[in-house]
């Protein structure tokens, strides 16, 4: 609760001090300490000290994971003003309106990590959304962005509309908003007889989640909208949106296999392969790196799906890491790839010579998000993988995701390689030693989770 | 049959019809027209339900303002035969058919589904969707998502404010 209402509330403070501060650096400052702030709030409901005690009516639910979840968005959102701040303040001239959006989508976000019931759930999204379509079309000058702000709006409400139709499917046949309510008497070897309102609303709900993740069948807008949105908000909406996506989806799912029955397994894996597929073998072609990137971000959707798929302890563990792991990665490529004058795979060439230390960070990204050992990426993958190992019976996908992660590894070296051994002359726009200091702090932290995992996920069970 | 139930079928028939004008509609003002039409259909079983607020609220912000608000942005847009996009004959077909899988579904899921059957809609002695006790609803129950949806306003007016404002 503490982080809702102290996020909502540092919005309303950053929209004030565009009023008082004209300096467009100190408002990027107020701004990092009111996440210092949030991450405080948000801490002491870890040790259930709350600012204000509200009686939910058992619509919020609060948990370990939940408010542990909130505070690696939290950090993340916190490294990428410190590392992007400068290129937000390029953006446009409403800089404090825009740190405002960003506190509001954390509102959003700590909504969806204790939501309780399809009302909140809703309502969740729809705050984390809303605010993103405005950062998209913010670089109004643009075309592309243009274009993309009203593409993902469109398609953003589209998909709402679907998800209130599930609502309303589950509500109709159960008078409240609280899921897997209904009836379902499964004596062994029997099909269940689950109310079929629950499960046709729950596969609207499932359409409409997939979208916001950007999971297979429907992820087209994605490389569109990654591409054509503001560099600095696609690092934001890529990261942060997207993984408390998967756990807002992970939650709503956890406890309806036995609704849904054997042929939700069947759905998802399709789901799963279709994403990897598409993500994978797409990014292969790309010669824009910021569109190449788009299309690893939906690759890296179906390893994240891989936690709906099983929902067992290892599984939660692997979205909390992978969380971590995949927010960092992209972060610090994306707060490289900002930097570059050319964002094509050519603009890389000769990087290394002229900025080695944009370079080597930009390298031990890269490798963590194709998951090279001694990187945070290889265990985020590895819990992935080990959890469905562990709920036993299909190996095979297991097989299919190893063979696309090493398919992945092919796009993300070609970038490697062009900073390291192609000749040319990488342009870059101006380059402060305290942005180096914090790329390399990235790094570290990347190196750090990938040797010790088990610090991080030690933090959560105390 | 009770003149209940005459208007119900007489509403319903009347949305069913409606609906399916908006979309064959070639000229766009007549289909924000019949979404007008729609919308006062279902007002009308609002009130069948007993639930005046509700009706009435449809018909101001939807009947009312959001239509009119349509209306302004398709005259502004000037659309005309010419300026629509050519559809792809296969696109069409894809169209038809997943939308035709998805309604047969939904029906499938009205007739079966065991929730429904034995039950009857409350149409005069229901007061659920009286103003008195929808508001005590909203402020006891439900008043944390009441007071949460002001956030979703708050972005929403500042995004209004950071697209529409010249630079």
């Amino acid at each position: 609760m503490n982080a809702i209402i102290v996020s909502a509330l540092l919005g309303v403070v950053m929209m004030f001090s565009g009023i008082f501060f004209k300096n467009k650096s100190i408002i990027k400052h107020i701004a990092a300490g009111c996440l210092l702030l949030l991450l405080g709030a948000n801490l002491l409901q870890h040790y259930e000290i709350f600012i204000i005690k509200i009686d939910t009516h058992n619509l919020l639910r609060f948990e370990k994971m939940g408010i542990f979840f909130n505070t690696i968005t939290i950090v993340a959102t916190l490294i990428y003003v410190l590392l992007s701040g400068k290129d937000i303040e390029n953006t446009g001239v409403h800089v404090a309106e825009y740190f405002a959006l960003l506190f509001f989508i954390l509102c959003g976000v700590s909504i969806l990590t204790s939501f309780n019931g399809l009302l909140m759930l809703f309502l969740g999204i729809e705050i984390m959304s809303i605010p993103l379509y405005i950062l998209t079309g913010t670089d109004k000058r643009n075309l592309k962005s243009n274009e993309a702000a009203l593409k993902y709006f469109l398609m953003g409400s589209f998909s709402t509309g679907i998800m209130l139709m599930g609502i309303t499917l589950i509500y109709g046949g159960s008078g409240n908003f609280q899921i897997g309510q209904a009836v379902v008497s499964s004596a062994a070897g029997t099909v269940p007889n689950a109310s079929f309102l629950e499960v046709a609303g729950l596969l609207l709900l499932f359409s409409a989640m997939c979208f916001k993740v950007s999971a297979a069948p429907f992820h087209f807008w994605t490389p569109d909208v990654y591409d054509g949105a503001p560099s600095v908000f696609t690092s934001f909406m890529a990261t942060i949106v997207k993984v408390t996506g998967f756990y807002a989806f992970i939650r709503l799912f956890e406890n309806q296999n036995e609704l849904l029955g054997p042929t939700w397994k069947i759905i998802l894996s399709f789901v799963i392969i279709a994403t990897l597929l598409v993500g994978n073998i797409t990014a292969v072609f790309q010669q824009s790196v910021k569109r190449m990137l788009a299309y690893s971000s939906i690759a890296q959707a179906g390893f994240m799906l891989f936690g709906l798929y099983t929902s067992n302890d290892l599984s939660k563990e692997g979205l909390l890491l992978y969380s971590a792991a995949y927010c960092l990665a992209t972060i610090g490529i994306f707060a490289v790839l900002i930097k570059m004058k050319d964002y094509t795979l050519d603009g890389f060439n000769g990087l290394a010579k002229t900025q080695p230390v944009l370079a080597f960070t930009a390298t031990v990204c890269l490798m963590s998000l194709a998951g090279i050992p001694l990187t945070a990426g290889f265990f985020a993958k590895y819990y992935m993988l080990a959890s469905v190992v562990k709920a036993g019976g299909s190996l095979w996908i297991v097989i299919v995701a190893v063979l696309f992660a090493a398919v992945s590894v092919y796009y993300y070296f070609r970038v490697i390689q062009a900073m390291y051994f192609k000749e040319g002359e990488a342009e870059t726009t101006e380059i402060t030693q305290s942005f180096k200091v914090g790329l390399v702090f990235v790094a570290i932290l990347i190196v750090l989770i990938g040797a010790l995992p088990s610090v991080l996920l030690n933090y959560f069970y105390f | 049959m009770s003149i209940t139930e005459i208007l119900f079928f007489f509403l319903s028939a009347l949305a069913i019809v409606s609906a399916i004008m908006v979309l064959v509609s070639k000229n766009p003002v007549y289909s924000v027209l019949w979404l007008v039409a729609v919308f006062f259909a279902i007002s009308g079983h609002y009130i069948l339900l007993n639930a005046q607020f509700l009706a009435i609220v449809n018909m101001i912000v939807y009947a009312g303002a959001i239509m009119v608000l349509f209306l302004f942005v398709i005259m502004l847009m000037n659309l005309n035969a010419q300026s629509e996009p050519q559809k792809n004959m296969w696109m069409k077909l894809a169209g038809v058919i997943s939308g035709g899988c998805f309604l047969m579904v939904l029906v499938s899921l009205v007739r079966q589904a065991n929730e429904l059957t034995n039950k009857k809609a409350l149409t005069v002695e229901g007061n659920i969707g009286l103003i008195k006790n929808l508001g005590k609803v909203l402020f006891s129950d439900y008043v944390v998502p009441f007071e949460i949806t002001s956030v979703l306003f708050l972005s929403a007016m500042v995004g209004a404010i950071v697209i529409g404002k010249k630079d």
